[in-house]
């Protein structure tokens, strides 16, 4: 196979793995635990290698993996003492294992072939170099038959224990009450993602690897609310990035794991801009539409409130009503289009349909149930602010 | 070298007095800032900010080595940026820092940082820690892009980069000590000044909204003070660890007391102790790093704070649940023999100490305790109440 191929397969195989566990992470809170476990697998790693003498032993990730998992329990334990807050408790267990990590490099560095950047930034480009041989026969990179299997199991426990995962993610009274316990599938979830982010290291690095779970996920998250379209999202996310931070890194002569990022960063930014209702353009325009429909609101309720000619007159109610932000102009416009005002020689008056559309707001305002407003915005309005 | 060659060396060698002086220092500025960080739960700000700054590390060392203005060209933010750059750059030099293009790089990428970690927090449903790890991975890995692209130009100078992802004490010098002295400086008069409102910040920042205070501008500048902080650390312990440098002194010194100030000032000592011993136990060391040493250090404070702090502090604690656990107990007892001894006229009626045996909280302890107390009086292998006794458990739920 082509090293060019085989490098880019790699890499989707990566981003895939880390975005199946990183969607659960980023809907269960817990983002912060995977750049924890990523710093804190170090000390696992060094002395997997002192036994076992190479990076892609499976031992090696199995006791890599522990580490991560002490983690979470070291960081729950801390929390448990009531002591310091969860934040806190993670900042002070990971650098502390990352630094036994540096400093066990440090104080071996005659026995150890192994490079703190190494594990931090990983070198996707030498990944092909290390084959896998099978009775002398050459079957492919050993990372992409270790990724390979972490994914396959990935994805197996996920097709499992599907329904149990979203149950406990979104309400964890429920899954305990139907018989699933949360605690094994939180450190279920753990033990996956440990093993992924330890898999993942060789290839793109430590601090990476939390990009490749958080950013498909999040980015996934703007765009939907389904948790199989967030999956299925992320997944995409993860190999476009692969594919596209390959050819970047390719075109630049750069880190392949640091333009995948990059990538992801630039995909994440657009659907953070212009993503449909949760983008920050969306909200934006939203929060000044609902401001403008607010203002209008208000006017009418004024209206309704006087029949006195002075009070309806056109300049009168521009000083009036006190609006600084939204353009008076604009309300009137609004209320005009949608017909629930009519202005006789600069006297606004409320139509039959301005009429019945105050009495239900004001009807709305004394329940005060959220859901009718927009219904009622709905029924009256062609046009919206 | 041996560590006690090393305090000997302390105040004629120039290289190790710099040095010391400089972690130092950034304990302390550390320690202070994190106590606010560790309060308003920002604790994992620190670890995403260090990150975050690569990028401007990077882009900042591009300016310097190759004299060229990539934005300029580009548009007229450009050159807005290097405006920005040139002034404070101009505040920097009037500090004694020297022209030092990769700290501001790292501040303006940080505070860039900061900002885009509130605005994903106030506008979308993303959560704090999903923000924190978008902004810290991101920003890393484009980091490392111009990283990995600058060590690939020729005759790139590339020391100087490296330091910054895992930290060298060994290579401050004066000025850098000189410009962490000045920021420390500034930050405390800052401090002094705005006490009374960063304090009430913190503590209610709706009630401090309701006083007229503009909030907005006090969590600006803790935040932009924090950050600061961040970046001058960022060359001794490096990107990764920074976090530890900022939170552990903190978290120690919050087992000790409740009281801001108190709080502050201990924050200030650890970080600037576990500064000290940091450097000398490293460099009496072969291939020891000053940041990992530094941070367990640190470890270490936090871990005996933890432990020892005669309020919160786990050993203490325990201790007050085991005595409340034996009090409770020679209560139940001497509610159990009070219970015997109303059925009888007259209280010091003996029984037999033998009743005893079924009840739960009945030992040999709780009995004798119950004798030196005087609450009751033991003659062979009976026992009788006391005037004294009696009264106490008649009155055992009134007193507590």
């Amino acid at each position: 196979m082509d090293v060019q191929i085989e490098i880019q397969l790699i890499a989707v195989i990566v981003a895939i793995a880390c975005a199946i566990p990183g969607v659960f992470l980023v809907l269960r809170k817990m983002a912060l635990i995977s750049d924890a476990i990523s710093h804190s697998i170090l000390p696992g790693i060094v002395i997997g290698f002192f036994i076992t003498e190479d990076l892609n032993s499976p031992w090696l990730i199995l006791l890599a993996a522990l580490t991560g998992v002490i983690t979470v329990v070291l960081v729950e334990a801390i929390q448990k003492t009531g002591l310091v807050k969860e934040d806190t408790a993670i900042g002070l267990v990971f650098p502390a294992l990352f630094s036994i990590g540096v400093i066990l490099i440090a104080k071996n560095a005659n026995d150890v072939h192994l490079d703190v950047h190494a594990v931090l930034l990983g070198e996707l480009a030498f990944a092909p170099s290390d084959r896998l041989l099978i009775g002398g026969v050459d079957v492919g990179p050993k990372s992409l038959w270790v990724m390979g299997i972490i994914l396959m199991i990935t994805i197996g426990l996920l097709l499992t224990f599907f329904k149990e995962l979203k149950v406990s993610t979104f309400d964890v009274g429920l899954s305990a009450a139907l018989g699933f316990s949360p605690v094994v599938l939180h450190y279920g979830l753990m033990t996956i993602s440990s093993v992924t982010v330890v898999g993942a290291f060789e290839a793109v690095g430590a601090v990476l690897v939390v990009a490749l779970m958080i950013a498909p996920a999040a980015t996934a998250y703007l765009l939907t609310s389904d948790l199989k379209k967030m999956l299925v999202l992320s997944v995409i996310f993860g190999v476009t990035s692969a594919i596209g931070g390959y050819w970047i890194a390719h075109l630049l002569d750069a880190s392949i794991a640091g333009s995948m990022t990059t990538v992801l960063g630039i995909v994440f930014m657009m659907v953070y801009l212009f993503a449909p209702n949760k983008g920050l353009i969306a909200v934006l325009y939203r929060q000044k539409q609902q401001r403008t429909e607010v203002s209008l609101l208000t006017f009418l309720l004024h209206l309704n409130n006087h029949e006195e000619e002075t009070e309806r007159h056109v300049k009168h109610l521009n000083e009036h009503i006190n609006w600084q932000q939204v353009r008076s102009k604009t309300v009137l416009d609004l209320a005009q289009k949608n017909n629930l005002i009519a202005i006789n020689d600069q006297i606004v008056s409320l139509t039959q349909k301005g009429k019945e559309f105050t009495e239900l707001a004001l009807e709305y305002i004394i329940t005060n149930k959220d859901e009718n407003i927009e219904h009622m915005k709905d029924d009256f309005f062609l046009f919206r602010g | 070298m041996e560590l006690s060659e090393y305090f000997s060396q302390l105040f004629s060698d120039y290289t190790l007095r710099t040095i010391t002086l400089g972690t130092a220092i950034l304990g302390a500025i550390c320690g202070m800032l994190g106590s606010f960080a560790v309060l308003r739960k920002q604790s994992l700000l620190g670890d995403a900010i260090s990150h975050a700054a690569l990028p401007g590390i990077a882009i900042g060392f591009l300016i310097r080595e190759y004299q060229i203005d990539p934005l300029e060209k580009v548009s007229v933010l450009g050159r807005v940026f290097n405006k920005i750059v040139t002034v404070i750059q101009w505040v920097l030099d009037l500090f004694g820092g020297g022209t030092n293009t990769l700290l501001i790089g790292a501040l303006i990428s940080g505070v860039l940082g900061t900002f885009l970690i509130r605005g994903i927090i106030n506008r979308t449903h993303l959560k704090t820690d999903t923000a924190l790890g978008l902004v810290l991975s991101l920003f890393f890995g484009f980091g490392i892009l111009l990283l990995t692209f600058i060590q690939k130009q020729p005759n790139a100078n590339q020391a100087g980069l490296d330091k910054y992802l895992f930290g060298q004490a060994a290579t401050l010098v004066e000025s850098d000590v000189i410009l962490m002295a000045s920021v420390t400086g500034v930050c405390l008069v800052i401090l002094l000044l705005f006490w009374k409102e960063f304090k009430i910040l913190l503590f209610d920042a709706d009630y401090t909204k309701t006083l007229g205070f503009n909030t907005r501008f006090i969590d600006i500048l803790i935040t932009f003070f924090i950050v600061l902080a961040i970046v001058l650390g960022l060359q001794t312990v490096g990107v990764v660890l920074m976090s530890a440098m900022l939170l552990a002194p903190a978290a120690a010194a919050r087992q000790w007391t409740n009281k801001l100030s108190v709080m502050i000032v201990l924050a200030a000592i650890f970080g600037a102790f576990s500064g000290v011993f940091g450097t000398a136990i490293s460099a009496s060391q072969n291939n020891l790093s000053t940041g990992p040493v530094i941070v367990l250090v640190t470890g270490v404070f936090v871990a005996f704070s933890f432990i020892f702090s005669p309020g919160r502090g786990i050993l203490f604690k325990q201790i007050r649940v085991y005595k409340n656990r034996r009090d409770l107990k020679l209560q139940k007892t001497l509610q159990f023999m009070f219970d015997i001894a109303k059925m009888h006229n007259d209280i010091s009626h003996p029984h037999a100490i033998k009743i005893l045996n079924n009840f739960q909280g009945y030992t040999r302890g709780t009995l004798k305790e119950l004798e030196e107390k005087e609450w009751v009086a033991v003659q062979g292998q009976k026992w009788s109440m006391t005037e004294k006794g009696y009264d106490a458990a008649a009155n055992l739920y009134n007193t507590n």
